[in-house]
């Protein structure tokens, strides 16, 4: 398993991929979405649970998420959903993401002026 | 389970966040520890150990607190621009209800005591005629402390420091000190004009009788902040 340290400037903007990617897929609350993330990632992917909400509440401040309250089990939670503008800000940074893991990739595995990383 | 947030919350304030922001999070946080210390404690741990995972795996005080500072979007205004709303907005509002009661004293004056040269003084008035001028004083008395209590309000809230909001309070003071109303018909077209003017006075000694009177105007804003400071104080003392 990886390491569970995590570099904060290298994770910039991980936690919104993730977080729009699971959320355009079905309504989550914070919790669910952390245990998501967790099972998705092999929990290679580990931060303190409770930054999720900081974030949670950015993007819906920026009109890319809603929220509601649901009343679950007697416990009202506070369920968040992607928005159109908050679909196509997924779009736009997963083709940055995919293009940037490539561009990573292709050097580490050497290209016209690289070396394979032994 | 007892949540420890109190530091939180005060930190988060004291940046800044919104009010409604640090209070959304706070419960969500709060939640969430409740779900993982369930999850914990089916794993087959006791209540205290499944509470310190809990608190463990929810992150320090440090990352919660830099993870919503760092999210400037959930400032609140009054912190990204205190000059309007402890400038700007109290005086705006003043306005408004000082709008409102010259519109009452001029309506009333047309409805009420039609032909006399001024509302003021001009005979007795009784039920709602009575009701409806008195209405209009009492918007034009208490809006500067009504106004004044809402900034000593947020304030309050949001744990800012006392420059701006004490300059708001101070500008209050001031009008609510200085203000007159006139209303007069004018000579030639008899037309019934209603207004207002600020002046502390014209002597030495009415200018400090009007600074007297903001003295006490200030008193009163800020007697249910200073009752809130003492409360917290003493709260804190007990602890």
């Amino acid at each position: 398993m990886l390491p569970r340290e995590t570099n904060p400037n290298f994770m910039n903007g991980v936690p919104e991929l993730l977080i729009l990617t699971l959320l355009a897929q079905r309504e989550m609350y914070g919790y669910e979405i952390v245990q998501a993330i967790r099972s998705r990632t092999s929990a290679a992917i580990a931060v303190g649970e409770g930054v999720v909400y900081p974030v949670l509440h950015g993007l819906e401040r920026d009109g890319a998420l809603v929220s509601r309250r649901k009343a679950v089990g007697g416990r009202s939670r506070i369920y968040y959903s992607t928005t159109q503008f908050g679909v196509r800000r997924l779009a736009g940074l997963s083709e940055s993401w995919i293009h940037l893991a490539e561009a990573i990739r292709g050097i580490l595995k050497g290209g016209q002026y690289g070396h394979p990383v032994q | 389970m007892v949540t420890p947030f109190n530091e939180l919350r005060e930190r988060l304030l004291r940046a800044g966040i919104a009010p409604r922001h640090v209070r959304r999070y706070l419960k969500e946080l709060a939640d969430h520890l409740a779900d993982l210390a369930a999850e914990e404690k089916s794993r087959g741990l006791n209540r205290e150990e499944a509470e310190s995972a809990a608190l463990a795996r929810l992150g320090s005080m440090d990352d919660l607190a830099r993870a919503m500072i760092e999210q400037r979007q959930l400032q609140s205004w009054s912190f990204r621009a205190p000059w309007a709303a402890f400038g700007l907005a109290p005086l705006l509002g003043l306005a408004a209800a000082w709008f409102a009661t010259l519109f009452i004293l001029w309506s009333g004056w047309s409805l009420f005591l039609p032909g006399t040269v001024t509302p003021f003084g001009a005979g007795p008035l009784h039920g709602f005629a009575n009701a409806y001028f008195q209405f209009g004083r009492m918007i034009y008395f208490f809006a500067p402390v009504f106004i004044g209590w809402g900034v000593a309000l947020v304030a309050a809230r949001q744990r800012l420091s006392v420059g701006w909001p004490a300059l708001g309070l101070a500008l209050l003071a001031w009008a609510g000190t200085a203000a007159r109303v006139h209303a007069g018909r004018s000579a030639l077209s008899g037309v019934a004009n209603v207004g207002m003017s600020f002046s502390l006075g014209n002597s030495a000694g009415e200018i400090v009788h009007g600074l007297l009177r903001a003295s006490v105007l200030l008193s009163l804003m800020v007697l249910p902040y200073l009752i809130w400071r003492l409360q917290r104080s003493f709260l804190r003392s007990t602890r």
